[in-house]
């Protein structure tokens, strides 16, 4: 219990001190944003997926959702980035709300079929409504504006960032240690059992789809202010397996674990990219050998020497 | 407007064969290797490169026949590496591996051939035209679709009347059965992916005949596999076929009318199909409800 | 009073007649055992009577009021309970962890995303108490996917319990467990029945158990009820000797 909490207290110092010492390892401060960004959509997918047991393989499409609701928001209505902010997430989290309840219908693979077909149709919608979207050359035309006065450059947008990476993990943690977190689970371990208790689980798996899909909305807006840029990529099926290879790289069952794959992969993604043109075929071989050598994730296989 | 609509219907059919042959050798991969094979679409590409490769020296008749098979090779080693570890466990891993999977395919084949299109060229007595009007009705278009039809025809007398695809079928149903009345299952499982890959990479030698290769192309196809997959119902062949086909006449109609929905109708019929009939077609009731 | 009612129940599974014609009653605070061969359609009886699907002719009374067409779900509020054949418990959680989920959902909490400082103690207080009745509390943290077979069942009836049953149905309650286990399980369906005052209902097939603890023995074969009485009547019954416990005369 001790060695939790000194790790998480390096942790912490580490993340608030960012600015100040990624230079330091080759790094720079929008890499760290886009780790905690990609942490936090992916741990907004793990409620669904590690803890409630969902295979959700579209879950971009909430993220995407979230990076065009803030991007056309601040391109034609505001100068007021958290309020685009709270509309994109808004958007992204209405759209898992209202379709949380047609993918529930069907379980299994089926289940993750639909989840496909949502984020594909919304990934051809991007890229064929050229006049709202800017089709495939992607939303351009914004950029984050000052809040509360304070211009967002890197440094002032990462605590932006850490501040809702916070807000969503509280979020998170908060579900998962109420009765309601506590059901998610149950569903994930034995829903016949939960049936026969009398729960409708098909209405609790929807639950989780939507709150998973409003973290990611959140995620996706942010990404859309760090970029000032918004693209059909930010909803393809690829970007869903990235955040699903993120939530087990880092251990599905671990609350903490897509922040430590968002960390890997992000850096991984960073650094290889810069040395190699066949940085691709790095990112595939992740995937192959952390789902082959490491199923349970970093966190899950430190817990489990540890257990022993 | 009747023959723009006629054009684009038909195109859709070629396009739909293309579906449907990769639906095919998808679903007998998620059938009995119970495995959702992202890489497929690598698969399908990897067959139309070594056509391209192969072209030269055994003519496209050759290619078509050896270029399957040297995928199928490949299919193998990759079914002895990766697929055998994840039998045993949650879906989620074999999709996550085949992914990671399909994007090495991807990286590998543009280092080796380059990232631009390349064409494969198809005998010439096939790309005449059939008639003055039907301008678009080429030989090679025919060919297309006879050949997904035979091929699935094929199939299903393999599984018909063959021990393998008797073997296949049992399997199918139940894997813990037939290998306690001695079948070897790891060399059935092999033997289905490696039949399920070449039917991808018939898919691809085909489609490259039609629309060139490009490293990338697997990935337009393989969405609409599971969309042909699942319309047409698991476990079918006959709905694989018809799945296919359906969707890709129905996304070419679509072309006609309002261009942009081209893709997304695919998406909506599969939506439709799993709320109104989630079993697709031909699917057996109860799976997955 | 009369709690369970079945009048002329059949269930058919297109030509196979799984249940024939079978009648009974299970008063308030008994303790019945349903007995018979392989295939004699006793968990046809339990779905039937929890909800799994309907007759296909007859009717199912509780508490006086038809529930043949009554849902799972809704069996499970009316106060009808049960375990089943292969244990269904929450395998990667522990032992608290699965009665939390049990007792959350008993007091309809399952929406909620947070709850306050004096429900969790109440939460907690309840799942000690129903740890305590099944006598499991030293194994509290324990995963249950790591724990015996008869740990587990034991668990399993310990969810059935958090609903407050009226009416428990326990599906071969003590199946692939050692001497022990078994002891334990039936000192603790003895307890149910009659400490806690539960109506029970369960199959059996060791006619140790059955004899030794059931108040009434219900014997089915081939989808019909051959005998119903205490167990003397039951051991002494021919038709039950040869069908079921071996003629012997």
């Amino acid at each position: 219990m001790n060695r939790d909490k000194i790790v998480m207290s390096v942790t912490a110092v580490l993340l608030l001190t960012v600015p100040f010492w990624a230079g330091y390892v080759g790094g720079y401060t929008d890499l760290a944003s886009r780790v905690l960004i990609y942490a936090l959509a992916a741990m907004g997918l793990n409620l669904l997926l590690g803890f409630t047991g969902g295979l959700s393989f579209g879950h971009a499409a909430y993220f995407g959702l979230g990076a065009y609701g803030t991007g056309l928001m601040l391109d034609y209505e505001t100068s007021n980035t958290l309020l685009a902010l709270l509309v994109g997430t808004l958007t992204g989290g209405l759209a898992a709300l209202m379709l949380g309840p047609i993918a529930v219908r069907r379980r299994g693979i089926y289940f993750s079929m639909i989840t496909i077909a949502i984020g594909q149709m919304f990934y051809f919608i991007a890229v064929r409504w050229n006049s709202v979207t800017g089709g495939e050359d992607g939303l351009t035309g914004f950029s984050r504006q000052p809040v509360f006065g304070l211009p967002l450059n890197s440094t002032q947008f990462y605590y932006m960032v850490l501040f809702f990476f916070i807000v969503g993990a509280l979020l998170l943690w908060t579900i998962l240690n109420s009765p309601l977190g506590h059901t998610f689970v149950a569903i994930r371990e034995n829903q016949k059992r939960l049936t026969f208790l009398g729960i409708r689980v098909d209405r609790y798996v929807a639950l989780s789809f939507a709150i998973s899909g409003l973290v990611c909305a959140l995620a996706g807006g942010l990404n859309a202010l760090l970029d000032n840029f918004a693209s059909p990529d930010d909803l393809r099926y690829t970007l869903s397996g990235d955040f699903l290879i993120i939530a087990v790289l880092g251990g599905m069952r671990n609350f903490w674990g897509p922040l430590v794959g968002a960390a890997i992969f992000v850096l991984v993604q960073n650094y290889v990219s810069a040395i190699t043109q066949n940085w691709m075929t790095v990112i595939g071989l992740v995937f192959v050998l952390s789902v082959i050598f490491f199923p349970l994730g970093v966190l899950g296989f430190f817990r489990r020497r540890s257990e022993t | 407007m009747l023959l723009d609509v006629i054009f684009n219907a038909f195109n859709g059919l070629i396009v739909g064969s293309f579906y449907a042959l990769m639906a095919i050798g998808l679903s007998l991969i998620l059938g009995l290797n119970g495995v959702i094979n992202f890489a497929h679409g690598g698969f399908m590409a990897l067959a139309a490169y070594f056509a391209f490769t192969l072209v030269p020296y055994v003519g496209f008749w050759g290619a078509l026949i050896i270029a399957p098979l040297l995928a199928g090779a490949v299919g193998y080693a990759v079914e002895q590496l990766i697929i055998r570890r994840l039998y045993l466990r949650d879906p989620l891993y074999s999709l996550l591996a085949t992914f990671g999977l399909a994007l090495i395919m991807q990286d590998l084949m543009r280092t080796i051939w380059g990232a631009q299109g390349l064409p494969l060229a198809i005998p010439d007595f096939l790309n005449q035209p059939v008639s003055e009007v039907y301008f678009f009705v080429t030989g090679y278009r025919i060919f297309v679709v006879a050949l997904a039809i035979l091929s699935t025809g094929a199939l299903f007398a393999v599984l018909r009347y063959t021990r393998l695809g008797v073997r296949i079928r049992a399997g199918n149903a139940d894997l813990e059965t037939i290998a306690a009345l001695g079948v070897n299952i790891y060399l059935l499982r092999s033997a289905n992916f490696v039949l399920g890959i070449m039917f991808a990479g018939l898919a691809g030698i085909l489609a490259a005949g039609q629309l060139g290769l490009t490293p990338t192309m697997g990935d337009s196809l393989i969405m609409p596999s599971f969309v042909a997959i699942v319309v047409g119902g698991v476990g079918s062949l006959l709905g694989s076929l018809l799945g296919g086909l359906i969707i890709g006449v129905a996304s070419g109609i679509t072309t006609a009318f309002y261009p942009a929905a081209s893709e997304v109708v695919i998406y909506l019929i599969m939506g439709v199909m799993l709320i109104v009939r989630p079993r697709g077609l031909f699917g057996q009731e109860g799976l997955f409800e | 009073m009369n709690l369970l009612q079945l009048k002329n129940v059949s269930r058919r599974f297109g030509a196979l007649t799984a249940l024939n014609n079978i009648s009974l009653s299970v008063e308030q605070g008994e303790l019945r055992a349903v007995i018979g061969p392989n295939g004699a359609g006793k968990t046809t009886l339990f779905n039937l009577i929890s909800g799994f699907f309907p007759p296909s002719d007859g009717e199912i009374l509780f508490e006086g009021a038809p529930i043949g067409a009554v849902n799972p779900a809704a069996l499970v509020k009316k106060g009808i309970i049960r375990t089943f054949q292969i244990t269904e418990v929450f395998l990667s959680l522990t032992v608290y962890e699965n009665l939390r989920v049990a007792v959350e959902t008993a007091m309809g909490l399952n929406i909620r995303p947070w709850i306050s400082r004096g429900l969790r103690a109440a939460i907690n207080r309840r799942v000690d108490e129903l740890m305590d009745i099944v006598n499991i509390a030293p194994k509290a943290h324990r995963i249950v996917g790591e724990m015996s077979h008869g740990d587990q069942r034991v668990v399993e009836v310990g969810i059935a319990l958090s609903r407050q049953p009226k009416l428990l149905l326990l599906d071969e309650p003590t199946a692939g467990m050692g001497d022990e286990e078994t002891n334990h399980m039936t000192g603790l369906i003895r307890s149910l029945n009659k400490a806690q005052k539960i109506s029970i209902l369960f199959i059996e097939h060791d006619m140790n158990i059955v004899f030794g603890v059931a108040d009434r023995i219900t014997v089915l074969d081939n989808g019909t009820m051959l005998a119903e009485g205490n167990a003397a009547e039951i051991a002494a019954n021919p038709r039950v000797q040869s069908a079921y416990l071996g003629a012997a005369a």
